[in-house]
């Protein structure tokens, strides 16, 4: 039976890290999970996915909800909670993939073929793609980068112990702008070969 | 005044920190609880006696505490040990009721009666929902009613979310009806000395009457969506037989219930206190459990028992600190004596603030307060009580975040995909609170005035 291999990759909003999942998910022939884990959701439950969708990765609200007896109101936590037994799930039935975001390397932590990842960018860069891809100027890239990231970090140091994007927490922190997408692909896609021969 | 600053900064600490959810609610009351005797009572006043009079220790120790012998007197301040020797004998029997299968055994036989129509399902829970919430903590009653709903609803091909947006308003209205169904009633109950059928012909008769406009309300609002159940699918696997896990422990279960009711709506007349009730049906579920006793225990939500000790010591810290007459006479001002105006202001204050915070620390706080009003305007206490039952009972509808059944109501709903936002549940509840809260206005202007 082949080894399994779950790559997780966090990543800074603009600094490419989703790309660079889509690239390393070719390479080693795996499915790449993202926003699109609420799809599979929801066929499995008989929902309707969109009505999940606006809550993804979003940060829960503090003051807008309140917890009773372990029961939540906040519809940020039951959609990240699904997510993280979806998660779990594919780990148990011994699945290979490649995992974005979704606090990925601290709900799989343990799992000797999980490799985890963070990609972060210079702001000029990651501006710079966030200006191309959404077509918007500087200064809203600037806000959307800012606001993207917070929700991200707010999200995930409510569920997680450790902080996000602190390299303590990954196998590997990557600045995706000192070498562009291609070639950091090139250097994980070593550095997760020669950990499988672990 | 160094003491009441420093009671109302202890105070407003320990809400920021329950709604923030940083610390555990229990941890925050019970840390905050601490402060106030050490530094209020300890530091502040130098008074040993007001500890002593806040821990409240020594009432559980007179005669009065577990028989009142025909009559019911109010509980001095401080802790309140009849409510938290109430609540603990509940939650037990609660526990054991809901492992026989109890409550899932009553969804079931109530929706084949109902002959798993949509719409009928949809009343007669919302009715079923109303009753046990008045014996019952609604947590309990939503947590299992929701689950059945959601089971039904896949079967039968209707949206549940309007089914456990009802239930969830009912549970909260027949909260309101009895002494035992919302914690702020007990508090309010044993505090100021009421019976279960003083609730019973005051609170019990405006929920009723409101109960009957809220089905209407809610059937209007929820009728198009509800239309679309299909009753024709295989309901085989919804035997009501199969909810029952042990046939033993349900009948002794149900019989339990059965006495509790009958102690409960006759203890004005037999002078056992909500202490004794609750302790009694706590031993009798326990040892009718046998090798499940320990299993059980460990269940009681003992989280809710401490944050209620923590926050009677805090509330007993405003008083003693003369804090809360300072309120009580500010809302006099306001209202320059007018009876009427004094009711509608402890109405809505304690309705809109309940949208929004924990009802109970609210409540607690709130009855030194109509206490005092009573004793300086002269309006009879019993109509404030039942005012403030009633503004903080039903206020807690309004939001997501106001009252636990809310919170379990949506969480169990999200639980199986369906998600129900601020949005969603506001539309539908608010303007049902508000019409709940102006019927029970004009209810008890027409009743006591």
């Amino acid at each position: 039976m082949e080894r399994q291999l779950i790559i997780s990759v966090g990543r800074e909003f603009g600094s490419g890290g989703h790309v660079i999942a889509e690239n390393l998910a070719r390479r080693f022939e795996l499915p790449l999970y993202d926003y699109n884990l609420l799809e599979h959701i929801a066929e499995e439950r008989d929902i309707t996915h969109e009505e999940l969708k606006r809550y993804d990765e979003k940060p829960k609200s503090r003051l807008f909800s309140r917890t009773v007896r372990g029961h939540s109101n906040s519809i940020q936590e039951h959609v990240a909670q699904m997510q993280f037994d979806y998660l779990r799930q594919m780990e148990r039935d011994g699945r290979s993939f490649v995992i974005v975001g979704r606090c990925a390397e601290t709900i799989l932590k343990g799992n000797p073929g999980l490799v985890t990842i963070f990609i972060l960018g210079d702001m000029e860069c990651k501006v710079k793609r966030v200006m191309e891809k959404y077509g918007l100027s500087e200064r809203e890239a600037q806000q959307m980068c800012k606001k993207e990231d917070w929700e991200r970090k707010y999200y995930h140091n409510y569920f997680c112990p450790g902080q996000w994007g602190d390299s303590r927490n990954y196998d590997l922190s990557v600045n995706s702008s000192r070498l562009g997408l291609e070639k950091t692909a090139d250097m994980l896609e070593r550095f997760i070969r020669t950990r499988m021969q672990f | 005044m160094v003491a009441q600053i420093v009671a109302v900064t202890i105070f407003i600490v320990m809400f920021a920190l329950i709604i923030s959810e940083k610390i555990e609610r229990h941890v925050a009351s019970l840390g905050c609880g601490l402060l106030m005797l050490i530094l209020v009572f300890g530091v502040c006043m130098h008074s040993g006696s007001a500890v002593l009079n806040t821990l409240n220790v020594g009432s559980i120790f007179t005669p009065g505490f577990w028989y009142s012998a025909g009559e019911t007197s109010e509980s001095p301040a401080g802790i309140n040990w009849e409510t938290i020797f109430f609540i603990t004998g509940m939650m037990v029997m609660v526990e054991g009721m809901g492992r026989a299968g109890f409550f899932r055994w009553l969804c079931l036989c109530i929706a084949r009666l109902v002959k798993y129509k949509a719409v009928r399902i949809f009343i007669t829970f919302m009715m079923m929902s109303f009753v046990l919430a008045m014996f019952i903590d609604s947590i309990t009653v939503i947590l299992f009613l929701a689950a059945v709903t959601v089971e039904l609803a896949r079967l039968l091909q209707f949206n549940p979310v309007p089914v456990i947006l009802a239930e969830v308003f009912c549970a909260n209205l027949g909260g309101s009806a009895t002494m035992c169904g919302d914690p702020p009633n007990i508090i309010i109950g044993t505090s100021l000395g009421y019976t279960f059928s003083d609730f019973v012909t005051n609170t019990g008769l405006i929920a009723l009457i409101c109960l009957v406009f809220v089905i209407i309300y809610f059937y209007i609002c929820f009728r198009r969506e509800l239309g679309s159940g299909q009753t024709d699918v295989q309901v085989s696997s919804l035997n009501p037989g199969d909810a029952i896990e042990n046939k033993k422990d349900f009948t002794i279960s149900c019989m339990i219930f059965a006495v509790t009711v009958v102690l409960l709506v006759t203890h004005a007349q037999t002078g056992l206190t909500v202490s004794t009730i609750g302790t009694v049906i706590g031993i009798v579920t326990l040892i009718t459990a046998g090798r499940d006793a320990v299993v059980l225990l460990k269940k009681v939500d003992y989280k809710t028992l401490v944050f209620f000790i923590g926050l009677f010591v805090v509330v007993g810290g405003l008083e003693q600190t003369g804090i809360l007459e300072v309120i009580a006479g500010f809302i006099a001002d306001i209202s320059e004596g007018n009876a009427m105006l004094m009711i509608a202001i402890v109405l809505w204050i304690s309705a809109v603030a309940s949208a929004f915070v924990d009802n109970i620390p609210f409540a607690a706080t709130m009855i030194p307060i109509i206490k005092s009003l009573a004793a300086s305007q002269g309006v009879a206490l019993p109509v404030l009580a039942w005012t403030l039952a009633i503004g903080t009972d039903i206020g807690g509808s309004a939001t997501p975040i106001g009252a636990s059944a809310n919170v379990v109501g949506i969480s169990v709903a999200a639980k199986n995909g369906h998600m129900i936002g601020w949005g969603r549940y506001c539309r539908y509840m608010a303007p049902a609170t508000i019409l709940v809260v102006l019927i029970s206005m004009v209810c008890i202007y027409l009743r006591y005035f």
